[in-house]
């Protein structure tokens, strides 16, 4: 795989990426696509530090005092007062002196040299708790419901920058089936919204699959595949319509045809086939379905990918929502998510990408035995918790807690071995310093591409700002 | 992309919101470079000056609502010397020069930043954009109006009051090039494009090759009508075709958000019913306003878990449907703040969302509680008044009646003209949901209303008056050369089907249902099939009401070509073609199914590959192919076709622009 040229779009410039968008990118924008507005403010450019970026997402609510805000470790045993457990692990050391993770993270504590790390992100005040709807807030930076159709960061951003390479998709999600629990919560924000159908994901619910997003359907050999598409062209210039004269509808058609065959039988859709990916470096990803993901991710950012979104899926009282278990369970997720995500930033600036793609690590709020929501406004419980511990399924982070949690940066322009944000050592564990809410941590990702927090995108004759009301202010800090 | 001058593109760059920061200090410096209007001076005009100043307010006899009432300052003089901002009055005030006269006199300070913005556009000559101006565009009149149909003119085509009304104000607007087109040039559509569009436009199908070949050899006069009259008789293909687009509106769907927690309900089964049942409109609305159990979902709105937006609690969803399918308002900026793009205000959203509360709903401005309450009243109070004492049913139904009540002529406007766009591919009034918006034939949505109103409310009789007109009947236009601004109506434009209307016609083609229906509503449910075909009894046209795609679940086929996910009141699908769309024709799953099952069907009949390509074009296109058409499927079906050589035709012959569009 050839790297793509990553300088054409730096500082972004409109006439290159009209030059190399799809047609049918194009006849969108003619269309009357949701125009662009930019404040005053934003004329002066802002010079990027990311054109890639990559979400991991931790979808389920993934404790940060099991995690990356390690607590004072109370080691189970039988009768234990369950307010008296912070962390159910150990603490370990990381790269950076002022950083400790929990115990299950070496390789990640290995590379957290590279990042940033900010441990009072403040998930929204959104009352009884639904994963979902907590998950469409941090995607869109709006909570649902919405009088508009709210786009989701990926979209705001295949919209805003276009493809590095017109050859793959600007935004693929990957690793999240619809078809679960919550589902239809899910499908509400894995879209474009307003933005249009152009702009949303390209899915790939299972990463192990990845190919057959971009092969021919099932039981079609590539010749005759090629044959087809040959045929249909020949059909299209006999067709009595096409010798009327053409018709924008028709362009249209034909453009988008000619788009997804172009990507279909590009060379960068041999970055979807994991099985070109050598042994060794497969092994060392695979860890399951969220592992392969961040493969595939990097795979993907590799041939001009700009958005990827990697999830270790959302599944009802499954992977990070841990209702019980949460300690064993945490050892199992540590385990999952360890090994690809520390590669994953090691093979990235191997290649020399990591200072061109930037890695978020997030999940929609944390955990917390105790508190369910925030501790000055707690909302309906969804758990039991015992007073007293007597068996080891009561033993971890079961309530959904909102007052902090951690997102992890590498990359992209973030500051190396930086820590932001700061929690209270003693329950509750919420921010205490340096609170970050969705829409500063959007602004910080929007900077880092070159956005303004301020860009708003008109619908309905009014503004919709790409960070709720336009307030979103990046963390200065945390670039580098 | 084109700059809309117009008060509503101004109102975008600020932030309703959004209160700025304060900042004192002597007059900044201009800003060091050339100042765009659009972008950088509306916003600080719109926001800080227009409340005040603008939309035919002039406090202090000072209006800015164009350049030359900016120029003509007030009471206390000229506001700008051109070209010497340090000497002009406006910035002396903005600047906060002097303690007792800041400007603006409410809400927040202007910063340097801004005063240094007006400064270098005061010094660089007021650049203004042509032809902008702060004057709201006025509302459109809520009475209906009489329109005297004209007599025909000598040598007219049509005696259809449409035809009669464009005709007379074609040539009563003086030469148009385009407009004596709908005398003479283009023609109507020929039969054959005439009895698909009119097909996949009144029940969503396409024809089956027996009524294809009934209406084209039919020599009558009369068989256009003949036949609009037939397929509105077909009360359950209508009601299925029709399912869709109420569904969009409505945003009833068979699953979505908030059914999880019972924040939701599908009016599917008394919608079903109601469009078989060809429901007078006047009747549709007061029972989605004034429910039955049946179709409660609509006012119910979609109630997630956990705290909600105050513009966004049920009341005020409420309130924003209603006026937005009924009455082609939008609510939605007002149920915030006033709004700044009509006449709109907070108490007006909140005056109507209250009919629809349980309790007293404080007025909550940008997501803040106000402590005051919105007498309870309809948007046009005049229409009639709403007991704020009487309980929620009896105060649900005051509106329902007050909302249809024969004085307002909008109710009828707005569907009229929802109507015709769906059938011509733009409306009178453009976009459909603003209705303030002038439509580009006045007499002509006035006629249609009135006509409506005076039919009983019967949607049909507006469809088949539109459907029988000479208008409908021209040949189709190029959908991307109409611009929104200046428009011509030269005919039907270009439409894409629906994702539904495609599916249902791959379904038509390959004899194989597509999926399983979601809900079987008991109106659709049929015991026979429809449009059987008898030329072909191994290939069945599986086309029954009840398995059509409208009552399936959205899947990513569906979603890919347009269905709307319903969790907004949408009116209007998106018109272009995307390259996900594409993927999803070129190698999903379910339409590769769809079409390996048909193909495999198909195989089966055994024809000679002549007589199956015949078949296949008659069935997908409605036509026989050209002999070029048929040499190049011979060449790829071979002389003895394969499951997978039809299936490749079909597939090709499905993601032609002539299978795909409506001409």
């Amino acid at each position: 795989m050839n790297a793509i040229d990553r300088t054409h779009r730096l500082p972004w410039n409109r006439r290159d990426f009209l030059r190399t968008a799809s047609a049918a990118t194009l006849s969108a924008l003619a269309a009357g696509d949701p125009r662009r507005i930019l404040a005053a403010e934003t004329e002066e450019k802002i010079r990027p530090t990311a054109d890639t970026v990559i979400v991991l997402w931790m979808g389920g609510g993934m404790a940060a005092t099991e995690t990356f805000d390690p607590k004072l470790y109370t080691p189970f045993e039988k009768g234990l007062e369950s307010n008296r457990v912070l962390s159910t692990f150990p603490s370990i050391d990381t790269s950076v002196d002022t950083i400790k993770f929990s115990q299950g993270l070496e390789r990640t504590a290995a590379v957290m040299n590279r990042g940033t790390l900010i441990r009072s992100y403040t998930a929204g005040d959104l009352g009884f708790i639904l994963h979902s709807r907590h998950q469409y807030h941090w995607h869109t930076g709006y909570a649902p419901p919405q009088t508009v159709a709210a786009p989701h960061i990926g979209s705001v951003i295949a919209r805003t920058l276009g493809p590095l390479n017109p050859a793959v998709p600007a935004f693929i999600d990957i690793g999240q089936r619809f078809d679960v629990g919550e589902g239809e919560e899910l499908k509400a924000f894995h879209q474009a919204g307003f933005l249009g159908g152009e702009y949303g994901p390209f899915l790939i619910p299972q990463a192990d699959q990845a190919m057959a997003s971009v092969r021919p359907p099932h039981g079609i050999s590539p010749d005759r595949f090629e044959n087809r598409y040959q045929f249909y062209k020949k059909l299209v210039a006999e067709s009595p319509v096409g010798q009327l004269g053409s018709d924008y509808q028709k362009e249209s058609l034909v453009r988008s045809l000619d788009n997804a065959h172009r990507l279909l039988s590009s060379p960068a859709a041999k970055a979807f086939d994991l099985s070109r990916e050598p042994r060794e470096s497969y092994d060392r990803y695979n860890t399951g379905q969220f592992g392969l993901g961040c493969l595939l991710a990097r795979r993907l950012a590799e041939v001009g990918a700009p958005f990827i979104e990697v999830t270790t899926e959302y599944i009802p009282f499954k992977n990070w929502d841990t209702h019980d278990n949460g300690h064993t369970r945490l050892t199992d997720l540590k385990a999952m998510i360890d090994p690809p995500l520390s590669q994953l930033v090691l093979d990235l600036e191997a290649r020399g990408l990591l200072n061109r793609t930037l890695i978020v690590l997030a999940s929609e709020f944390s955990r917390d035995m105790m508190t369910e929501g925030r501790p000055d406004q707690q909302v309906k419980d969804q758990v039991e918790v015992p007073n007293v511990i007597q068996e080891l399924k009561y033993y971890g982070m079961h309530r959904h807690f909102t007052a902090a949690g951690c997102v992890l940066l590498f990359g992209g322009g973030m500051k190396p071995g930086f820590l932001y944000g700061k929690t209270a050592d003693e329950r509750p564990c919420k921010t205490i310093e340096n609170r970050v809410v969705i829409e500063d941590l959007h602004a910080t990702i929007y900077r880092a591409l070159g956005i303004s927090p301020k860009l708003a995108y008109e619908i309905e004759r009014r503004p919709f700002y790409v960070t709720r009301d336009g307030l979103g202010k990046p963390i200065q800090e945390v670039f580098a | 992309m084109r700059i809309i001058a117009t008060l509503a593109s101004l109102v975008l760059i600020g932030n309703p919101c959004v209160v700025g920061a304060a900042e004192a200090g002597k007059l900044p410096e201009p800003t060091g470079r050339q100042v765009d209007f659009h972008k950088d001076v509306l916003a600080i005009l719109a926001n800080s000056c227009a409340k005040c100043h603008a939309g035919g307010k002039q406090k202090g006899g000072f209006s800015i609502d164009t350049r030359e009432s900016l120029l003509k300052g007030g009471e206390s003089g000229p506001a700008v010397v051109v070209g010497k901002s340090e000497q002009s009055r406006l910035i002396e005030l903005v600047a906060g020069l002097e303690p007792d006269t800041i400007m603006p006199a409410q809400g927040p300070r202007l910063t340097a930043e801004q005063v240094g913005l007006l400064r270098a556009w005061i010094d660089q000559g007021l650049p203004w954009e042509q032809g902008f101006t702060f004057k709201k565009v006025p509302s459109a009149s809520l009475e209906p109006r009489r329109v005297t149909v004209p007599a025909p003119a000598a040598g007219s085509k049509s005696s259809n009051p449409i035809d009669l009304i464009l005709e007379s104000s074609l040539s009563s607007a003086g030469v148009k090039p385009a407009a004596t087109s709908l005398v003479d040039t283009p023609p109507v559509a020929s039969d054959r494009t005439y009895l698909r569009r009119v097909y996949l436009d009144l029940i969503g199908l396409v024809p089956s090759p027996d009524e294809a070949d009934a209406f084209l050899q039919d020599r009558s006069g009369d068989k256009r009508e003949k036949l609009v009259t037939r397929l509105l008789d077909d009360k359950q293909q209508y009601a299925a075709h029709w399912l869709t687009f109420w569904n969009d509106a409505l945003r009833n769907d068979y699953r979505g958000t908030g059914y999880i927690d019972g924040g939701r309900l599908q009016i599917t089964d008394w919608l079903a019913k109601s469009l078989a049942d060809n429901l007078p409109y006047d009747q549709f609305v007061r029972q989605l306003i004034n429910p039955t159990p049946e179709s409660a979902g609509f006012i119910k709105g979609i109630v997630w878990r956990g705290v909600v937006n105050s513009s966004q609690v049920p009341p005020v969803q409420a309130a924003q449907n209603i006026s937005q399918v009924f009455l082609g308002i939008n609510l939605k900026c007002a149920s915030c703040h006033d709004s700044f793009i009509s006449d709109w205000k907070l108490a007006d959203a909140y005056g109507l969302a209250s009919v629809f509360a349980d309790g007293p709903l404080e007025i909550h401005r940008c997501d803040q509680p106000t402590g005051k309450f919105a007498p309870m009243q309809f948007l046009f109070p005049q229409l009639g008044s709403i007991d704020a004492a009487a309980p929620k049913p009896q105060r649900l139904r005051q509106l329902a009646e007050v909302m249809t009540r024969s004085e307002n002529g909008r109710l009828a406007r707005t569907i009229v003209n929802r109507l015709w766009a769906r059938l011509l591919g733009r409306g009178l009034v453009d976009p459909v949901d603003e209705m303030d918006n002038p439509p580009w034939n006045a007499d002509l949505l006035d006629y249609l209303a009135g006509d409506l109103a005076d039919h009983g409310y019967n949607l049909k009789h507006t469809i088949s008056q539109i459907v029988g007109s000479r208008a409908y009947q021209l040949g189709s236009v190029d959908a991307g050369e109409n611009s929104r601004e200046d428009f011509v109506f030269r005919g039907p434009l270009v439409r894409r089907l629906s994702a539904e209307q495609f599916v249902d016609a791959v379904s038509s083609l390959t004899g194989i249902e597509y999926a399983p229906p979601a809900v079987k509503p008991a109106a659709l449910i049929t015991s026979g099939t429809s449009g059987s075909d008898e030329g072909s009894k191994a290939n069945p046209v599986v086309q029954r009401a009840s398995a059509r795609a409208s009552l399936v679940n959205a899947d990513p086929l569906l979603i890919a070509l347009g269905r709307s996910n319903r969790e907004q009141v949408v009116t209007e699908r998106p018109k272009t073609a995307t390259t996900l769309q594409a993927l999803e024709l070129t190698n999903g799953t379910p339409l590769s199914t769809l079409l390996e099952k048909g193909a495999k069907k198909w195989a089966e009949t055994a024809d000679e590959p002549a007589k199956l390509v015949e078949q296949i074009y008659r069935r997908a296109l409605s036509r026989t192919p050209s002999a070029a058409e048929r040499t190049l499927a011979l060449e790829l079906l071979g002389p003895r076709p394969t499951a997978e050589g039809i299936e490749d035709l079909m597939w090709a012959i499905v993601m032609l622009p002539e299978f795909q569009l409506i001409y």
